[in-house]
């Protein structure tokens, strides 16, 4: 399926992900481990196994220096 | 996909359980393994009383961690007469980004009513990390200097303010990377170090009187269930990388672990699991050999095992440019 995905202060990726595809192989899709980043759909994080059901997403990369 | 504990939406899966969780759960969650890990490693003896409480230092960045820690041992421990907490942060002057989470740290310590205290590389060693970047004078990365700088006031001003130990907001991460840092250099010596120093459970820790003893309640908790914690809970966490960040090795093992946890989840808890038990028997073994060799350096009086400690050094080194 077909979704944007904007990695929050960074860049916007189309994207083409396979059926069934998760979140987390959406993080890794656009460079980074389902680890250091969480997906927002909306406002609200979600959980990296469940595939990918919205068409446009945000990117929040969470680990970065303290 | 349902939280386990209540049906509402989960935020997060924790691969290495496999647990959902929604935003709720994963906060109490967090927030239980912080107060297992303080009752396992015994961070609160016996014999403090409201009339000789315990005091502890938690150093405060106002990064994500430090804040998730402050905030859930005051939730804990607020309360509670036996103990006595105190915020410490350091301004290493690296502008904008560390007077950014200063302010975190002033937000939050004034919403908690918890004492804060400031103290600076400029006030105290007369350096600011940005200038140190730019003269280097002894070609290491910028993290080299500051983390030098940092223990050594950490440990002063936790002593100066009369702590019995000193927390710091290390997460499963941190201490994973640290573990296998060590594993890889073969550094058997460190690794024993590392159990005495912040590690072990404090019944069995073998305590140096020269150093106020650490600990790390948050070890336990993967670094993206901090971050997720600070977001459900709305604190004022600043989540920027330092400008200076240059720790090569250090990214290097980030990324491995992080790869290492997708392919195969539950790792870092096995590297920390086994590390943990392999540093006790390091420490044993080690015991003895290094800590008459240490005394006051001869120019600030920090604890070293030589006559100028490696801050005094460094500090001499970049006055000298």
């Amino acid at each position: 399926m077909d979704v944007v995905a904007e990695v929050v202060g960074e860049d916007t990726h189309s994207l083409s992900l396979a059926d069934g595809a998760t979140y987390a192989d959406l993080c890794r899709a656009v460079g980074y481990s389902p680890h250091e980043v969480t997906v927002l759909v909306g406002e609200t994080p979600v959980p990296e196994d469940r595939p990918v059901d919205a068409e446009r997403v945000r990117v929040l990369r969470l680990i970065k220096g303290g | 996909m349902s939280c386990d504990k209540c049906g509402r939406d989960a935020v997060y899966h924790a691969a290495y359980s496999g647990a959902h969780l929604c935003e709720d759960h994963l906060r109490a969650s967090v927030e239980k393994r912080v107060r297992r890990r303080v009752r396992e490693d015994g961070l609160l003896p016996d014999d403090a009383t409201s009339d000789d409480p315990e005091r502890w230092v938690i150093g405060l960045s106002g990064g994500k961690d430090s804040v998730a820690l402050t905030a859930i041992l005051d939730d804990t421990f607020a309360e509670d007469p036996r103990v006595e907490m105190v915020a410490l942060s350091i301004h290493e002057g690296i502008e904008g980004y560390r007077d950014e989470s200063l302010s975190a740290s002033e937000e939050l310590t004034e919403e908690l009513g918890v004492r804060h205290e400031t103290v600076s590389y400029a006030d105290e060693l007369g350096v600011e990390m940005d200038d140190v970047v730019e003269s280097d004078p002894e070609n290491m990365a910028a993290c080299a200097y500051c983390g030098v700088f940092r223990r050594d006031l950490l440990e002063t001003y936790a002593d100066e303010f009369g702590a019995d130990k000193l927390l710091t907001g290390h997460n499963l991460d941190d201490e994973a990377q640290t573990a296998l840092m060590n594993v890889l250099e073969g550094d058997v010596a460190q690794t024993a170090k590392h159990f005495d120093a912040s590690l072990g459970p404090f019944d069995e820790r073998n305590e140096s009187e020269s150093f106020v003893p650490r600990a790390k309640p948050l070890r336990d908790v993967p670094e993206k269930e901090v971050a997720l914690y600070c977001r459900f809970r709305g604190l004022p966490a600043h989540i920027t990388e330092c400008p200076h960040a240059s720790e090569a090795y250090r990214g290097e093992i980030q990324q491995l672990l992080l790869k290492l946890e997708e392919n195969h989840p539950g790792t870092r808890h096995s590297i920390m699991s086994g590390y943990e038990e392999f540093a006790a028997i390091a420490a044993d073994r080690y015991r003895g050999d290094e800590r008459a060799e240490l005394s006051e350096c001869e120019r600030c009086g920090s604890t070293t095992a030589r006559d100028v400690c490696r801050k005094c050094r460094l500090v001499e080194s970049i006055e000298a440019v």
